[in-house]
């Protein structure tokens, strides 16, 4: 018969698994940008200007080696994206973050540049590439280098829209930094209800490393209800509220994505 | 072998006329014949594309018929799917005007079909199919089929040395999202004649000669606008019915299913482009050269700075048909209704879609006002089946303060006009050909979706 575990016992085990699974939640956990990206990319001699606003509302409450509890943690990300040509961008991020007894703090900055198969080409789907590296502060990720693979792939139908990122990321300077890659993927649906008010899901995953994919507890997984207002081709706005369906997951976290296209290209009709 | 025409001027057989017409229909030799089937064309070297097309080729055969005299046309169609051919611009019965709505039979899958009808007006016309291709872009006039119809008047319109049949066409076309929040049709190529820049004959030409251009957009759905660097263009007939007031203009603008009959003095010795104004457009292929007898330079191109046109300028100082009596107002509201950012819209006149959009009907001999109140982001070619009407008033902003009154527009004669996005336009027309009568934009995904009505006479 099995010996009973005593309540030391459990502590003590629960102590070992968090340190064991920990660096990885973290890593996983960052909320910054929470969007499920589409295969479009911004046009030449436009920027697009995004600033990402994100509350957890119920996360982490414990500081865990060294990285700051995620509970209550107003994450406002700048974004700025650039268009290179008619099939390729570049964006570049600014990472903060202001909490009580934190205050308003730099996290980090990534650079994502990105190509997608032409217009031209028709295509029946929409297809796109990413790839995303940058530099995280430690007290907000234990991995501090990381690097991201997004394979990006939407289409359009009638009302509906469909849109999957399954990424995979990579730990260049951190404690996981041998995990190999993990596999993270992402995913949208939403319904046009009037040309203005779309609504939808957005799903978020992160499954751990790709090979010794982690148990559901510890892996991340969140479903955001959403609502996207088309007001206008310059302006983009992303409402959602999400929640964490997983121990590793923050619980709830509201996020909104407010989006100007700014467009310096001659518009002559000649052109 | 011996013709219709030539069998019924036989005195024993024209007197058992007409109950003999039907039979010699059927032994006579028509005076010519459409065979619609699928084709592979060569677009470029590099753009190579199965379509349908007449008699093989893109454009189909120019058909030269005379005013007044009548003809019959034999159209075979080898396809799998019904057809009908269309004969636009010209005043002929519903039941061989070639749209299905109007009442014309349509041309059975893999069988053979006879239409006699008496060409008039006389100038430039063409033909089409008058299908539908809703998400389709490779059939109805997403496709190859479509020809000119040259109706050759008493006098000509102009005195010419040399003419020359342009039709100006988009392919392959795949939807893409457009500012309206839809998506709409884009095109891969742009073509003259079947051929896009560098792959089809120049047009070759003699220093001294005035040549006669008689330009066709056949697009589906594409506005064009031309211009023939080192040359101008004098306007002389818009959708082949001579204009009050001809014009010396840069450039033309022809609307899907509009033509444009210009006289050029070919006075600038070189190798020339005449091609799309717009850079993206000519890049897709629609220019040809423009090749002056013993020169073989390389063809060139000027660019024009700005996008110039407007109907008002070849307008006259009097009414086609002068009435004392005030013609009976027809308002016509054009709306979409979206359908999701991942679709083409629908489209409405006056709140509903074909066939539920409906007027009273015409009475014979009346003449009529159409108001037409623009209320979408589009702008609409739209055409009157078997009717030509005089442009009244255009361009009259929807929305905000109007800058002034609309000019009022006199002596302007078509069957297609472009109106513009938010604004009202207005023609008239005399109802003088009784029978169904259609009125659409010929823009093939807005007709597909919608924006067509059919005109009943009382």
């Amino acid at each position: 018969m099995p010996e009973r575990l005593t309540y030391e016992g459990c502590k003590r085990l629960s102590i070992l698994l968090a340190l064991a699974f920990l660096p990885m939640l973290a890593s996983a956990q960052a909320n910054y940008e929470i969007q499920v990206y589409g295969a479009e990319t911004v046009p030449p001699q436009s920027l697009m200007v995004e600033l990402h606003s994100n509350f957890t509302v119920e996360g982490e409450k414990a500081t865990i080696d060294g990285v700051y509890p995620t509970n209550h943690q107003e994450h406002e990300t700048i974004e700025l994206t650039k268009g290179l040509n008619e099939w390729s961008e570049v964006g570049f991020y600014i990472f903060t973050s202001e909490q009580d007894g934190h205050g308003v703090q730099w996290v980090g900055d990534h650079i994502r540049p990105r190509v997608r198969v032409p217009e031209s080409w028709g295509w029946p789907v929409g297809v796109s590439l990413s790839t995303e590296i940058g530099f995280q502060r430690s007290a907000y990720s234990t991995d501090t280098w990381t690097w991201e693979i997004r394979p990006i792939i939407d289409k359009s139908v009638g009302r509906w829209y469909f849109a999957v990122n399954p990424a995979l990321e990579r730990t260049l300077h951190g404690p996981d930094v041998n995990q190999g890659l993990g596999f993270a993927p992402s995913a949208k649906i939403s319904y046009d209800f009037t040309r203005v008010v779309s609504g939808g899901l957005e799903w978020y995953a992160d499954y751990g490393a790709i090979g010794n994919i982690s148990p559901v507890h510890n892996q991340q997984q969140q479903v955001f209800v959403v609502t996207d207002l088309n007001v206008s081709p310059l302006w983009e706005i992303n409402i959602g509220v999400g929640i964490g369906a997983t121990a590793a997951t923050d619980h709830l976290i509201v996020k909104a994505i407010l989006g100007r296209r700014f467009d310096w290209s001659r518009h002559s009709p000649i052109d | 072998m011996i013709s219709r025409r030539e069998l019924l001027k036989l005195p024993s057989l024209a007197a058992l006329a007409p109950s003999f017409s039907a039979f010699a229909d059927l032994l006579a030799a028509p005076d010519y014949r459409i065979d619609i089937a699928p084709v592979t064309i060569d677009l470029s070297p590099r753009h190579k594309l199965k379509t349908t097309a007449y008699n093989g080729q893109v454009p189909g055969a120019l058909l030269r018929l005379k005013e007044n005299q009548p003809v019959t046309i034999e159209v075979a169609n080898h396809t799998d799917r019904p057809e009908v051919v269309h004969w636009h611009g010209l005043f002929v019965p519903a039941d061989v005007d070639g749209a299905m709505e109007e009442g014309t039979p349509p041309i059975a899958a893999n069988s053979t079909a006879r239409f006699t009808f008496t060409p008039r007006p006389s100038g430039f016309r063409w033909y089409h199919t008058h299908t539908m291709a809703m998400n389709d872009f490779t059939r109805a006039q997403y496709g190859g089929q479509h020809g000119f119809l040259m109706i050759d008047p008493r006098d000509n319109p102009a005195r010419y040395d040399q003419e020359f049949f342009l039709a100006l066409h988009d392919w392959d076309g795949h939807l893409l999202a457009s500012d309206d929040g839809a998506m709409n049709p884009s095109y891969a190529v742009a073509t003259i004649n079947g051929k896009a820049m560098g792959s089809g004959e120049p047009l070759r030409v003699k220093q001294g000669q005035r040549i006669l251009l008689h330009i066709l957009n056949s697009s589906p759905t594409e506005v064009h606008w031309i211009a023939l660097a080192g040359h101008s263009f004098r306007v002389v007939a818009l959708d082949g019915n001579p204009v009050p007031s001809p014009q010396w203009v840069p450039m033309l603008r022809l609307a899907p299913a509009e033509r444009i009959c210009a006289l050029v003095e070919m006075n600038n010795p070189g190798v020339w482009v005449l091609g799309e104004v717009r850079k993206h457009v000519q890049a897709l292929g629609m220019a040809v050269a423009v090749e002056y007898e013993n020169r073989s330079d390389t063809a060139r191109w000027e660019q024009p700075p700005d996008l110039i046109w407007n109907y008002e300028q070849f307008a006259g100082t009097q009414s086609t048909e002068p009435s004392t009596e005030p013609p009976t107002i027809v308002p016509l509201r054009f709306e979409s209704k979206f359908r999701g950012h991942g679709a083409m819209e629908a489209w409405l006149i006056n709140g509903n879609s074909y066939p539920n959009a409906r007027v009273a009907p015409l009475i014979h001999g009346q003449r009529y006002r159409l108001q037409f109140i623009n209320n979408s982001l589009d702008a609409h070619p739209l055409h009157l089946h078997r009717h030509s009407f005089e442009l009244r008033s255009l361009g009259a902003p929807l929305v905000g303060p109007p800058d002034a009154s609309p000019r009022d527009i006199r002596g302007i004669i078509k069957d297609v006009v472009l109106v513009d996005a938010q604004t009202r336009a207005e023609v008239e027309f005399t109802a003088n050909n009784p029978g169904a009568t259609l009125f659409h934009c010929h823009q093939q995904n807005h007709m597909d979706l919608g924006l067509m009505m059919l005109f009943d006479y009382a």
